[in-house]
C-alpha cells in the first residue's frame, strides 16, 4: 500500500523522513539490504533538494510504494530551482586521493543503487521518482 | 541518534546513525585529529555521502601531512557504500 507524507524542507526534517520510511518497510517486511539502500537514497534526494532549490518555506513530499519485484520512491518539491542532474559531473571513484576532491558523491551513490532515476520539471515543482529492484 | 568520542589511546568510536542532520557534530571530532589513528564503526549503523565527505576531507588533510585513518569494523552495508564510493583506495579498512 503507497504510503504519502510531507516534511518541512530542512535537514531537521531526517528524522522523521526515516521514521517514515521504517514504519513502511517494516509494514512490507522488506529486508534488510534494502532498507539500508533505500534510507540513503531517499536522505541523498532529500538534502540535495535542502541544499541546492530555493523556496525553504515549502515542504517536499515523499510516496513510497512496493510490488513483488520493486519499490518506488518519489519525492516532490513543490518550489524548486531549475535542476539538470545531467550537468552534475560524474565522480571519478578509481582516482588517487592525491586527484580527488570532497563532494559529489550524494548522486554517484544514488544511481549506483537505484534501477532508475527520472527527473521531472514543471514550472517549479521538481519531481523525482526512483525504482529499486528487490531481486538482486 | 549519533554518537561520537575519543577513547583514551586515541581511537575515534561513533554510534548511531551519521547523517546530513548530524555530521556537524562529528566534524568536531575530526577536525581535532592531527596524526593517525583508528575509526572504529562498530556501533555505527548507517551514514550518507555527508559523513563519507568528512572522512574524505579529514584523510585528505592527513595524507597530505603523511598520517592517515585507519577505519576498522564496518558493518556490510557501510562497508558496500564505501566501495561505491571508491574508498577502498583511499582508506585502510580492517
Amino acid at each position: 500500500m503507497i504510503a504519502k507524507r510531507s516534511f518541512a524542507k530542512s535537514l531537521g526534517s531526517l528524522d522523521g523522513v526515516f521514521d517514515f520510511l521504517q514504519e513502511f518497510t517494516d509494514e512490507e517486511a522488506i529486508a534488510e539490504k534494502y532498507v539500508f539502500a533505500i534510507n540513503l537514497v531517499v536522505e541523498e534526494l532529500f538534502t540535495n533538494m535542502v541544499k541546492y532549490s530555493g523556496g525553504a518555506d515549502h515542504q517536499i513530499a515523499i510516496s513510497i510504494d512496493k510490488n513483488d519485484h520493486q519499490v518506488m520512491l518519489q519525492l516532490t518539491d513543490f518550489d524548486s530551482d531549475p535542476f539538470d542532474p545531467e550537468s552534475v559531473s560524474a565522480v571519478d571513484v578509481s582516482a588517487p586521493i592525491e586527484q580527488r576532491q570532497p563532494g559529489g558523491l550524494g548522486l554517484h551513490i544514488v544511481r549506483t543503487l537505484v534501477d532508475d532515476l527520472e527527473y521531472e520539471l514543471d514550472e517549479r515543482k521538481l519531481t523525482i521518482s526512483v525504482r529499486k529492484s528487490l531481486e538482486n | 541518534m549519533f554518537g561520537i568520542s575519543k577513547t583514551e589511546d586515541g581511537r575515534i568510536s561513533m554510534s548511531g546513525r551519521l547523517d546530513a542532520a548530524q555530521v556537524e557534530r562529528a566534524r568536531e571530532v575530526f577536525d581535532l585529529i592531527q596524526t593517525s589513528c583508528d575509526v572504529d564503526f562498530e556501533e555505527l549503523a548507517y551514514i550518507s555521502s555527508a559523513g563519507l565527505g568528512l572522512l574524505f576531507a579529514t584523510q585528505k588533510r592527513l595524507v597530505d601531512a603523511g598520517e592517515g585513518l585507519r577505519l576498522i569494523n564496518l558493518n556490510p552495508h557501510i562497508r558496500e557504500v564505501f566501495q561505491i564510493a571508491g574508498f577502498d583506495n583511499v582508506f585502510e579498512i580492517a
